[in-house]
C-alpha cells in the first residue's frame, strides 16, 4: 500500500483535482508589508490547468503586465480527509514538492481593491511550476526547510519554513473544515518576503533544502 | 455500397455489395459515432472526471439592475473545487462555520474538448452539453472577503456547494440563450429568470476564460444567477428547474 500510495502521489500533477494556496503565510512577509498577522489562513484556489513541469517555459499571458514569482513548499495530500484535527493532519500527507505560485500582481491588486475574485491573477496557464514529487519519508521536518529563488543568478528570495505563520497541520486542518481534501490535491503553503515581478527572457531558479531544485525560462505568450 | 437486383424466373435476388471506398467510409462513420458516444459518455461523467468549476458572478441584467451596480465590462470569474459537487439523493449540508448560505440557480455548460484562446465564433464547438446547477454561496464569508479584498474560495468552495443535475447533451438544447430558470424554497417561487438575460453569453464566457486558462474536457462553467438569490436554512427543501430539460430537489441539513 505504501508503494502504491507513493506511485499515485507521484502523479499528483496529472491526477490532482485542486491546488489550494495560502496567502501571507510567512512572518518575514507579514513584517515587511507592515500588515496585521492573519488570524486564519487566507485560502485561495489555483486550477490544475496551471501546472507546469521543468522543461517547458513559464509563459507570461499577454493580458497581464506584472507577474511575480513566489517560491513555496508544496504539500501533496495522500488520502481523503475532512474535519481532520491538527494532531491527525500529517497522516494525510503523501509527500511534498517545490513550487512557484506565480501571481499576476496587476490583476490581484485590482481584484483586492474592488473585492473581486483572485482567480485569473492566480490561475493562468503555467502559473504553478512544480518539481517532482518528494516522498513523505524523505523529509525529516517540513518546518525546517530552507527555500530560495534566484532570477538570472541573483538571489531574490531566501527563507525557511520555520517562519510559516500557519504550519502544515494547521493549514490542512483549517482547509479540511471547509472542504474535503482529496488524494493528489496540492497545498501551496505561502512564500517568504522578496516576491517581485519578472519578465520574458529571465531565468528563474529555485530550491528546497537539498530535496529539489528547478529552473525555468520565461517567455511572453 | 451498391445494390443490384436480378429478376429471374422465380423471383428477384437482391445483392448488396461494398466496394473498398464504401468500407473505408463506413469505418470512418463507425469510428465517429463511437467517439461521439464516448464523448457523451465522458461528458456525462463530468462530475467524476472534471478538474475545475469556473463560475461567473453578477451575470444577469436583472441582478445588476436590482443591485444598482455598474454592469461588469468583463466576466467576473471565480473557481469552485470539484470536491463541492453534489448529486440529487444527498442533502445540501450547511457548514457549521457559516451563518448565511444562499441559493443561486444557474445554467451550467460542460466543456467537451480542450481549448485555449478560442474565439467567440468557435467557442460553442467546445461545448459537450449542459446541466442545471446551484452555485451555493456563504454570503457571510463572501461579504467579509469582498470588504477586505480577500479570496472568495471558502465562501464558494465548501462541500455540497455545487449541486448539479444529470448531463444534458448539446443537441438536446436548441438555444442555450432562451432557457427559463426557476427556483423554489418550500414550494414558494424565489428565483425566475431566463438565460436571454445573461450579460455575457456562453461563447463570450468561454472565449474570455480561455484567454487566461486552458479549458479542459469535463470542466464546468456556471454562467451566473438571476435576481432573487437569498439565504436558506436547515430543513428547507430547494427545488429548481431549467426549461423542460432538468429539475432537481434537495433537502438541507446542518453539518
Amino acid at each position: 500500500m505504501a508503494c502504491q500510495r507513493n506511485q499515485d502521489a507521484a502523479n499528483f500533477v496529472h491526477n490532482g483535482k485542486k491546488i489550494v494556496g495560502v496567502a501571507l503565510n510567512y512572518m518575514c512577509a507579514v513584517k515587511a508589508r507592515k500588515v496585521p498577522t492573519p488570524t486564519v489562513p487566507l485560502v485561495f484556489l489555483k486550477p490544475t490547468s496551471s501546472y507546469l513541469r521543468e522543461g517547458c517555459p513559464i509563459v507570461l499571458p499577454k493580458v497581464f503586465t506584472k507577474v511575480a514569482y513566489e517560491v513555496e513548499l508544496g504539500v501533496v495530500i495522500g488520502s481523503r480527509c475532512k474535519n481532520v484535527t491538527k494532531e491527525h493532519a500529517m497522516e494525510h500527507v503523501a509527500g511534498y514538492c517545490l513550487a512557484l505560485d506565480l501571481t499576476a500582481q496587476c490583476n490581484l491588486t485590482a481584484a483586492r481593491a474592488t473585492g473581486g475574485p483572485w482567480t485569473l491573477g492566480k490561475g493562468f496557464d503555467t502559473a504553478t511550476p512544480v518539481s517532482s514529487f518528494i516522498p513523505f519519508d524523505a523529509v525529516k521536518d517540513p518546518h525546517a526547510l530552507p527555500l530560495w529563488l534566484k532570477v538570472n543568478g541573483e538571489l531574490r528570495q531566501s527563507g525557511c519554513t520555520a517562519d510559516l505563520v500557519f504550519k502544515v497541520p494547521d493549514i490542512i486542518s483549517y482547509v479540511s473544515k471547509h472542504m474535503t481534501l482529496e488524494e493528489n490535491d496540492l497545498i501551496l503553503t505561502g512564500t517568504p518576503h522578496g516576491s517581485d515581478v519578472f519578465k520574458s527572457g529571465d531565468v528563474i531558479e529555485c530550491g528546497l533544502a537539498d530535496l529539489a531544485k528547478m529552473k525555468f525560462n520565461v517567455c511572453d505568450e
